[in-house]
């Protein structure tokens, strides 16, 4: 499994764990957050701290507007980790 | 009690509780304090450094930190016109409200400062005492209402004369400056009242905010409320809990009378600095108190006219023919519609005008919203409404295939916050209700969607 698949899957698994009425919702990279999962902004901001602290990586404010789909969600923590 | 400004306020707490808690805030996981005394000092020392700096107006990228606050108060004192930024503005509106402002310096993260510096423009002239807010108003664009110190100050005195706190108070100030109901309620009420104000340690922390600083008191917006109750967020010392920016969903206002929190639900405008009524937590949630420095009538058309003589905006910066539209002779015409009951209480019941307001207290303006939704669909006749606090699109026709309408309306989306994005695709399959005029009816949509 490649570190980007790894992130993906952990972050799934984070998504449900904060969200649990979205258990059995198919993602994938191409998930836009929005529309796709109907997290609103308040759950958004809920599972990207739980990201960071999962990944011990801090995604700046101002980029989490930006992040409109999964991949993007998956980008931004793959960057700031550090390299194996 | 009522103070005629910042320094006012500042001063006579320092003088009557120069020891007392007014400020509490993390620094690196340890919890601090700052006493009034300290608070007043440190703002005086950094105004009289801004004012030799001789520069006319500062724009303040707010996040909520202790620097921040010390730094609005310090500006303000100093004689600058101050405006109040959103540091997590999108990129594109930020420019803007820097451009519109026509800001000389700006304080806040450096590198934000940086990407902001080519549209500092310096054109204004000084604004002793002026606050600018950016607010959405009646159209899309931001536009900035200028507010004053001493109306800020009124404002404060205006909800804690129905709604007091005592020095023993501790307030969670959870909501961001640069939004006037986070001003007021989230800083100003709880420091006019000689109690603590606790400064969030950010989004980050929503979930444990209350947890580490034991408030006796917190401002939220529905939005953010709705979150702290599903996740048992709230402490038990928790007394006072007072909602306001948009309207409260009956679920969260239900499932906040669970706790043992008083709760209140306050009505207001950034061009009002902020609340003119209040529900006091006894009764009827929705049958709000008029505020005693306000007058509340209602128009012919059911529209919600306020008269707040020492609370009032000055004006929308630049934009004099909006001015005259909102404010005349004195009175604000809202756009709200509501009604007063016999008792004298206001209740508010919809809009007047094509704005959407969520739960997180951020406007939505239809017309525009919906033209460019429309031209990215090629003309296709849409509307716009709310369900259960999301924006849904309702396009006419028959239903089909979504994945190619959101692939056009993609980038309409990405210009807009992350709460204003549609949610959901639906079709009416028949035309659209019109005015004899032409004008969808999104209200007869909305109310045929939610079965009424």
């Amino acid at each position: 499994m490649t570190r980007r698949e790894e992130i993906l899957n952990k972050t799934k698994e984070i998504i449900v764990e904060s969200l649990p009425e979205l258990e059995g919702q198919e993602f994938d990279e191409s998930t836009v957050i929005n529309t796709d999962t109907g997290i609103d902004s308040m759950g958004f901001t809920l599972i990207i701290c739980r990201l960071e602290a999962a990944f011990d990586v801090r995604i700046p404010n101002r980029q989490w507007q930006k992040l409109s789909t999964l991949g993007d969600v998956v980008s931004a923590i793959e960057k700031r980790m550090p390299n194996k | 009690m009522r103070f005629a400004d910042f320094s006012a306020l500042l001063a006579h707490w320092a003088d009557q509780s120069p020891d007392a808690p007014a400020l509490m805030y993390d620094q690196n996981g340890t919890k601090k304090v700052c006493s009034f005394s300290e608070l007043d000092r440190r703002v005086r020392f950094r105004a009289d450094v801004l004012k030799s700096e001789r520069k006319q107006t500062l724009g303040i990228l707010c996040d909520g930190s202790f620097d921040c606050v010390v730094e609005i108060f310090a500006s303000v004192l100093s004689g600058r016109r101050t405006v109040l930024l959103s540091e997590n503005a999108p990129d594109a509106a930020l420019a803007e409200m820097v451009r519109e402002a026509e800001l000389d310096a700006l304080w806040g993260d450096s590198e934000l400062r940086a990407d902001l510096a080519p549209y500092l423009s310096g054109s204004a002239e000084g604004g002793e005492n002026q606050i600018l807010f950016f607010t959405s108003g009646t159209t899309n664009r931001a536009k900035a209402v200028v507010l004053t110190d001493a109306s800020l100050t009124a404002s404060a005195y205006n909800g804690a004369a129905l709604l007091p706190l005592s020095p023993s108070d501790t307030l969670l100030c959870m909501l961001p400056l640069d939004h006037v109901f986070g001003f007021v309620c989230g800083l100003l009420w709880g420091l006019s009242c000689g109690a603590c104000v606790a400064l969030s340690r950010g989004a980050r922390h929503y979930g444990d905010d209350c947890v580490y600083f034991r408030p006796t008191a917190l401002s939220a917006v529905p939005a953010l409320l709705g979150f702290l109750l599903k996740y048992r967020a709230l402490n038990p010392e928790l007394k006072t809990l007072l909602l306001g920016g948009s309207g409260c969903p009956e679920p969260i206002l239900r499932a906040a009378k669970t706790t043992d929190a008083r709760v209140c639900f306050g009505y207001g405008l950034t061009e009002t600095s902020s609340g003119v009524a209040l529900s006091l937590g006894e009764g009827d949630p929705y049958a709000m108190t008029v505020c005693p420095d306000d007058a509340i009538t209602i128009a012919p058309d059911g529209e919600v006219l306020i008269e707040a003589p020492t609370c009032m905006m000055q004006g929308y910066w630049r934009h004099p023919e909006d001015t005259e539209a909102a404010l005349r002779d004195g009175v604000l015409h809202t756009v709200d519609l509501g009604y007063l009951d016999e008792n004298g209480k206001l209740h508010l019941s919809g809009r007047k005008k094509e704005i959407l307001v969520l739960s997180d207290g951020t406007k939505l303006f239809l017309p525009e919203y919906e033209q460019a939704l429309s031209a990215a669909l090629g003309g296709e006749a849409l509307c716009v409404l709310l369900i259960d606090d999301q924006p849904i699109l309702v396009l006419e026709g028959e239903m089909r295939e979504t994945a190619p309408i959101w692939e056009k309306i993609r980038p309409v989306l990405d210009e807009r916050a992350r709460n204003q994005q549609i949610r959901k695709i639906e079709f009416y399959e028949k035309p659209l209700p019109r005015t004899a005029s032409g004008k969808i009816m999104r209200w007869a949509i909305q109310r045929e969607r939610e079965g009424l």
